[in-house]
């Protein structure tokens, strides 16, 4: 659509020129290295028994030092962090414009808002797919580094695959985060509704209903509940289909039709 | 010098008006607004704080849905969706703000991408006419409240626009900013006959610029009026000091003239006849033994129209 390029382009130079890419660079690539510092003390138990609490604490998560583990631990995370790490640049890339009240100059343009606001649910997934890329890579490298034991490319393979379609369905789930970001007219309101979905993500999951909260379906995905949990059916992926639909087009029906008055 | 500006001419209004309504819950912000503004004109909105001016400029910009009525922009119907007016229409609403980590020139070149068809070469000039180039480079978080003031111009003025909406244009800027942006405005509907419709609260800033006024007060436009008539319908007031301002008083009271003290203990006249023969008030006075000290005719000041026009001043009768 007209326009959408231009807002694209436009969007990826207000996130060049900030800190967000950095500071959501430093917090997501701390993953694969608390990963890979798990990885180690499972590798050595006297390292572990040294450690005390700590390796305790790395004995439940991990369970045994291996890349199926690793990659799981690293799945895992992008599940739970990627709700409020994905949710954080979708309330900044749409809660900015109002903090800064610059919104207003964005309303009467030849560019559609349409095109404004895909542009920049363009940038969000871009960066958000870096951000997960990035993690696959740092956590290949840290992985080979702490000496896992080589395994077949199959199981690299499902391992970044799992830690994608975790990150995906996340990145699906960023669009009710920008519709209240747009509604609740800024930042941080909308980081309290990704807080309270990751709280009750867990609750729900915990209760067993899990497959059908969509916060609670990456996780699933993930291993996060076991091995036995994680093939989903396809009613969890319509679910997160379907919210991610309601808030992209919520977001797109706030701002071309209601009162900006920001 | 280059214009920056560019028009196109039609035969449409600029912008037209039918019982415009805005009301948010309980309070009526603009109410049964009709407005007509020709092409080429320069149409002051003028009112306190809180009158309607803001949300008037924003229901024209479609960025707030009417309650009721309608507003046609360049012969273009403005509802929910509209784009067709916006590449002609250059606009400031409320205090300017710009992305504050970009440069000026970022910020004006993102507004330029944003408006297709816009010269890249309109970025420069526009910094160049609007006194910015030293702050081209700058980041715009780091703009004083004039420069910022300035940038919010540029990005309205950039694409050569045929139709202006000002909200507060000289908020911030120094005397000499505000003359800069006059004669700017100035320029732009002299040669290319581009429109302007400007908001202000202040009516001796407008008086100097627009070709009419109109005065919105508490949502309702109370009166519209070209700036020749202004003039006209300003009063006129008679001062008068003598040695005994209390006897002089009683003396202009037997003769039949209404007259108060004013706030600085001289003598205050609204009567016509006074106001036009003066040498009539000084001759009864020298008459009667009290001759004036001072005598003398003042126009009533532009603020203090104002005040009466909206009824906020102790006369509010015309």
């Amino acid at each position: 659509m007209n326009g959408i390029l231009q807002s694209f382009q436009i969007e990826l130079l207000k996130a060049r020129r900030s800190k967000m890419p950095l500071a959501t660079f430093l917090a997501f690539s701390l993953v694969p290295f608390v990963g890979g510092f798990f990885m180690v003390i499972m590798k050595d138990p006297a390292l572990a028994r040294r450690m005390g609490i700590i390796s305790a604490k790395a004995q439940i998560v991990a369970g045994s030092a291996d890349w199926q583990t690793y990659l799981g631990i690293l799945a895992q995370a992008v599940a739970i962090g990627g709700i409020i790490l994905f949710g954080f640049i979708g309330s900044w890339v749409f809660g900015r414009e109002y903090t800064d009240r610059t919104l207003k100059d964005l309303l009467a343009l030849p560019t559609p808002r349409s095109a404004i606001v895909l542009g920049k649910f363009g940038v969000i997934m871009v960066w958000s797919a870096i951000l997960t890329f990035t993690i696959c890579l740092i956590g290949l490298v840290i992985g080979a580094a702490v000496s896992l034991q080589p395994v077949p490319v199959e199981v690299l393979w499902q391992g970044t695959l799992t830690i994608a379609v975790t990150a995906s369905l996340n990145i699906a789930l960023i669009t009710p985060i920008t519709f209240f970001a747009s509604a609740w007219h800024g930042e941080l309101p909308p980081m309290g509704a990704a807080i309270l979905a990751l709280m009750l993500a867990q609750v729900i999951a915990a209760a067993g209903w899990g497959e059908y909260f969509p916060w609670s379906v990456p996780a699933l995905r993930a291993g996060m509940a076991g091995p036995e949990y994680a093939s989903l059916g396809w009613v969890s992926y319509a679910i997160v289909f379907l919210v991610s639909l309601i808030g992209g087009l919520g977001t797109l029906y706030w701002w071309e039709r209601t009162d900006q008055t920001y | 010098m280059l214009p920056i500006f560019g028009s196109t001419p039609a035969m449409d209004p600029a912008i037209e008006t039918q019982g415009l309504v805005k009301k948010y819950r309980d309070v009526t912000a603009v109410d049964g607004l009709s407005l007509r503004v020709e092409q080429g004109e320069i149409y002051a909105f003028l009112g306190l704080n809180g009158a309607g001016k803001t949300t008037t400029i924003r229901l024209l910009l479609g960025m707030v849905n009417p309650t009721s009525g309608s507003a046609r922009l360049l012969g273009e119907d403005i509802r929910p969706g509209v784009r067709k007016p916006w590449g002609r229409i250059g606009y400031l609403v409320e205090t300017p703000h710009a992305y504050p980590e970009l440069t000026v020139r970022e910020n004006l070149d993102a507004m330029r991408r944003l408006r297709p068809g816009t010269d890249a070469a309109a970025v420069d000039h526009v910094i160049e006419r609007l006194g910015l180039s030293i702050y081209a480079d700058r980041r715009a978080g780091k703009l004083s409240h004039g420069n910022a003031q300035r940038l919010g111009l540029a990005k309205a003025l950039m694409h050569r626009p045929q139709l202006l909406l000002l909200d507060e244009p000289a908020n911030g800027l120094d005397p000499a900013g505000i003359v800069e942006i006059r004669e700017l405005l100035q320029e732009l509907v002299r040669e290319e006959g581009a429109t302007v419709f400007m908001s202000s609260h202040i009516l001796a800033e407008v008086a100097r610029l627009a070709d009419r006024i109109g005065i919105i007060h508490q949502g309702r436009l109370l009166q519209e009026l070209d700036v020749d008539e202004l003039q006209r319908n300003r009063r006129k007031q008679l001062f008068i000091q003598s040695r005994d301002n209390r006897s002089a008083l009683a003396v202009l009271a037997s003769a039949g003239y209404s007259t108060v003290i004013s706030n600085d203990g001289s003598l205050e006249l609204h009567d016509e006849q006074a106001i036009k023969h003066p040498d009539e008030i000084a001759t009864i006075l020298v008459s009667a033994g009290l001759p004036p000290t001072m005598l003398k005719v003042e126009q009533e000041d532009l603020e203090h129209n104002f005040l009466r026009l909206i009824g906020m001043s102790k006369e509010s009768s015309p």
